[in-house]
């Protein structure tokens, strides 16, 4: 996953094989036979138990019975004490945030909100900000939302001041990118289930330890954007800044941190889109658990409030990116010119707008307005109402709709997933694990092969062969159904302005509904366990791969694409030898950004009806069974490397080629 | 660099006013009401309607007569138990039996406590709708079920039928069940509550075959008629945690019958607020928490006004946890 460890050799040359050495079709021999072997020996030699580990569970659950005795005990360590200071330090923090929203009262908060915006956004930015509150307030949600704001504002601001520093690190050197892209992808594949527990132990529940969980899943994005935004700066551009005698400082802050601008934003804009998704699963071990709380706990109780929770949190998601990116624009270096006479009305107007806050605070504490709006009268019940009738026709077998789905969603079980499935599982295992190696080496070469299989491996010895061997089944369509939809999508949203416009809105919600929002309908619709945990994973997946491929292809240099077009390339070679060939490492970071989103879903693919690694993960938080969750976990991560060696092969694959 | 830093003052400014603006007003806003010795009392509401109904009306009746502030918790179910030993909830008023933490936390940390009953009883069990059970009279009992394994088939299910699954946070052995028996059924997780209801509910709609892991009381089981397929009897030594492997023989008897528990941290426990002595004495009937649950999932009323209407109509009964 080292991505753009070298630029060297960018030429997309293919040498020249002979037909039967091209290594798809060596690829598609060595699938046949295998499923051969699968015909041969249907669910023979599964994995030998001679060859399982069975002890690790309860060692790790040893671990954490040690851990909750030590946190426990008469006389706890010294390091519970500061992590306990710490824990109650993040959640202060969070509880600054919510009380001052509260202390402002709502129509203060609402005046400060749309004022702050107006000053350094513009116009747009504060009907944004006026935008989310109103509807906040019309939902009956607004001390929920306030909540919710206030643990990802937090968890914004402290991922960003952790993962940009180190992201420019990993920019400039390529060790410790090497060494730190498996720690990231850890923390990303890594289901928050399995170690929300030990989290509990460490530091309590409460605001504190939903913190850390976010930034524990949103701190990488940041790192990740950061490092490749730094890479991203023309070598040529550098080496100029050094020909000048610009020091490594000076070339930082003055040459890479402004030309890695755009990276830098979208590094901004990512890590508040993850932290939002961890909302709902921060939730479970939150005590103020905001709109999160209300998607969990609604789906039993009232699944119309869930899903308005579901869309408050959406609204709170675009209207933070659009009122940042606003501000972001405006403060761009390439817009300043600031003059003595500019510079004093600016001044004026920050004036302006602080006293404007002022009274309004004062005139809303005058008047009585209360920390929260409350009296929203009849429209949440109106909201929900709408809501449940929609639910209630997706929820009634007999209408066209259901019978059109469930006739998709039927078939594609019994004549794809269930079938592919089979294969997965009940092909013996030695022949299934030659086989994904000898696929690893074709595809990628040695090096890839070898940790292919020590991962899969891992995941035999561990004891998940077949948990994990069904889901790698899931996880392989998902990955393809992402790539097939993202890859055309990500290319005509770079090329075509309206495209991007139209689609962001709706990459913005399927990246922050929370997934169990949007699984309710797919759950009644596609009535087969399989199906909505597949749909899920893609429609979480492809925003992101979408994102980094427009992304990369917006990103080649101007002047690159000026120079074909004068040698008369058409826009399709344009597209083809010049732009897709350049955005390379940005594409590369798109499929595994896709695998690891792919694979961050597949525990909630367990909650509703995957099965496989997710349910063991999804189980073993519920049932306090820390070991097996642990173990499963472990497994998903290691058919995430694995994925990602065979994926990522080619490209090497290519180079070596090309040297 | 100078037109860096004005910029960064520039933004600086409106900070320090809002930040200002917060202080001077801060002081004012907070007066707590009620008040009494009672102080604030935090309960743990867990993601099944049930929970919701006990833990509203308790808040009620905390709030109404009692003067407490009551604060509602979402924790989900096996780290409650942590929130409780650091204090950070005071109560989980329906325990189904988590025997790992409370042999952590209870017996050996004493940091949680028992306390006692909540006089609902759990009942898990295979359920069939009642539509089936008068098309097949013998799936009254397991032994019915054999050889008519394959009405119950789904896309997922291949050549064998499907047993649909519980909640994987819910206390299950049915994978090991099936396989004890003997039945030509694969057990298919469809994962989370909300997702297993979804899935037999259409089939009901349907009037098809299904056969589930399910229990009682649940709001919606006033709304579709349901019946239980009897498993064989329990027999001593007969187990239920089928994560311990073995013989699968041993797990070849009925889920046990839950007396659910009532569990308070410790350190509200020994607090001596009035909410204690009330929330010890607190306990109802399947009955009860079936109406308000009803009222809360099955027509979405809020659980506040759920828990006020039931007050107001069962007086007595509240008395009796005042006294």
């Amino acid at each position: 996953m080292a991505v753009a460890a070298e630029r060297v050799g960018r030429v997309a040359y293919q040498p020249v094989r002979a037909w039967w050495r091209n290594r798809y079709l060596l690829s598609g021999l060595v699938i046949a036979g295998m499923v051969i072997a699968y015909q041969v020996w249907p669910n023979g030699y599964p994995w030998p138990s001679a060859l399982t580990w069975n002890s690790l569970p309860g060692y790790l659950d040893n671990f954490q019975t040690w851990l909750s005795d030590q946190q426990g005990s008469a006389d706890p360590s010294v390091i519970f004490t500061i992590l306990n200071g710490i824990s109650t330090g993040l959640g202060d923090f969070v509880s600054a945030i919510a009380s001052l929203c509260h202390d402002l009262t709502w129509v203060g908060t609402f005046a400060a909100g749309v004022l702050v915006a107006l000053r350094f956004g513009g116009v747009r930015a504060s009907l944004w900000v006026a935008g989310a509150f109103a509807s906040f307030a019309a939902m009956g949600l607004w001390d929920e939302a306030v909540q919710t704001f206030a643990l990802v504002a937090a968890s914004v601001i402290l991922s960003l001041a952790v993962g940009m520093p180190l992201g420019i690190v990993a920019g400039r050197s390529d060790r410790f990118l090497r060494a730190i892209t498996p720690v990231l992808d850890a923390m990303q594949i890594i289901p928050a289930f399995a170690y929300l527990m030990p989290v509990v132990i460490l530091l309590s529940v409460g605001p504190g330890a939903a913190v850390v969980t976010t930034m524990i899943y949103s701190v990488p994005v940041a790192i990740r954007i950061t490092a490749l935004g730094i890479r991203g700066v023309p070598g040529n551009t550098v080496e100029a800044a050094q020909a000048l005698g610009s020091t490594r400082r000076q070339i930082l802050v003055k040459v890479q941190i402004p030309l890695a601008r755009k990276l830098l934003l979208l590094a901004v804009n990512q890590t508040i889109l993850f932290a939002l998704s961890m909302v709902v699963i921060a939730a479970l071990i939150n005590t103020d658990p905001g709109l999160g709380g209300l998607v969990t706990n609604g789906l039993n109780t009232n699944p119309a409030l869930a899903i308005l929770a579901g869309f408050a949190i959406v609204i709170m998601a675009i209207s933070i990116d659009r009122s940042t990116e606003a501000m972001a624009e405006r403060t761009d270096p390439a817009r300043a010119h600031v003059t003595e006479a500019k510079r004093r009305r600016l001044w004026l107007e920050t004036g302006a707008t602080a006293v404007a806050i002022g009274l309004t605070v004062g005139i809303a504490y005058s008047l009585g307005a209360g920390a929260v709006f409350v009296n929203a009268g009849n429209a949440p019940a109106w909201m929900q109402e709408k809501i449940q009738d929609a639910l209630n026709y997706v929820e009634d077998p007999s209408t066209w709709l259901f019978s059109v789905t469930s006739w998709i969603g039927n078939h594609l079980v019994e004549y794809g997933l269930q079938p592919l499935l089979n294969f997965f599982t009940g092909t013996p295992s030695p022949v299934m694990l030659g086989g994904l190696t000898l696929i690893a080496f074709l595809l990628s070469g040695w090096r890839p092969a070898v940790t292919t299989f020590a991962m899969l491996g891992v995941i035999g010895v561990i004891g998940e062969w077949s948990n994990g061997m069904n889901t790698a089944s899931q996880v392989v369509v998902a990955l393809v159904l992402t790539m097939l939809l993202a890859f055309p999508l990500g290319i005509w949203v770079a090329e075509s302005k309206r495209a991007s416009a139209a689609i962001r809105p709706v990459l913005d919600v399927l990246q922050t509904l929370p997934q169990l929002v949007y699984l309710i309908p797919f759950i009644y619709l596609f009535p087969v366990s399989i199906v909505p945990g597949i749909v899920a994973a893609v429609l979480y997946a492809a925003p992101v791969v979408i994102r980094l491929v427009s992304a990369g292809i917006r990103d080649v240099p101007a002047n690159t694409v000026e120079a074909a077009e004068s040698f008369g390339a058409t826009r399709a070679q344009l597209l083809l030898k010049v732009k897709i060939p350049l955005a390379q490492d940005a594409i590369m970071l798109g499929v595994n950004q896709g695998i690891i989103m792919v694979l961050a879903v597949v525990v909630i693919g367990g909650l509703v009806g995957s099965g496989g690694l997710g349910y063991e993960v999804a189980y073993g938080l519920q049932q306090g069974k820390f070991g097996p969750g642990v173990v499963a976990s472990i497994a998903i991560l290691a058919l995430g490397i694995a994925l990602d060696r065979v994926t990522r092969g080619n490209r090497q694959a290519r180079l070596e080629g090309s040297r | 660099m100078s037109k860096y830093l004005t910029r960064r003052r520039r933004l600086l400014l409106p900070l320090f006013a809002l930040a200002l603006a917060a202080i001077a007003f801060a002081g004012v806003s907070s007066a707590t009401a009620g008040g009494k010795s009672c102080g604030t009392v935090t309960l743990n509401e867990q993601a099944w309607a049930g929970s919701t109904a006990n833990t509203y009306v308790a808040k009620y009746v905390l709030e109404h007569n009692l003067g407490c502030k009551v604060n509602v918790t979402q924790i989900t179910e096996v780290p409650v138990y942590q929130a409780m030993a650091d204090g950070k909830t005071d109560a989980v008023l329906e325990d189904w039996g988590h025997v790992t933490q409370q042999k952590q936390y209870v017996a050996k940390q004493k940091t949680v406590v028992a306390e006692g009953v909540n006089g609902v009883i759990g009942v898990i069990g295979w359920y069939i709708p009642d539509y089936l059970m008068k098309q097949y009279p013998q799936f009254k009992t397991w032994r019915g079920l054999k050889g008519k394994e394959t009405i119950f088939k789904s896309p997922e299910s291949g050549s064998q039928g499907m047993f649909l699954g519980g909640d994987p946070s819910y206390q299950q052995k049915d994978r090991t069940l099936i396989k004890a028996l003997g039945l030509n059924l694969k057990f298919v997780s469809v994962g989370a509550e909300a997702a297993q209801v979804a899935r037999w509910t259409q089939l009901y709609k349907q009037h098809k075959p299904v056969l589930f892991y399910w229990y009682d009381p649940q709001y919606l089981n006033a709304q579709y008629k349901l019946d239980q397929v009897k498993l064989p009897p329990r027999f001593p030594g007969c187990q239920d945690d089928e994560s311990k492997g073995g013989n699968p023989k041993k797990y070849a008897c009925a889920y046990p019958t839950y007396i659910l528990q009532k569990f308070f941290s410790k350190k509200f426990a020994t607090s001596g607020s009035p909410a204690v002595k009330f929330l010890k004495k607190w306990k109802w009937s399947n009955t009860d928490q079936n109406v308000v649950a009803g009222m809360i999932a099955g027509q979405h009323m809020d659980p506040d006004k759920a828990a006020e209407k039931w007050v107001k109509a069962n007086q007595a009964k509240v008395k009796a946890w005042l006294r």
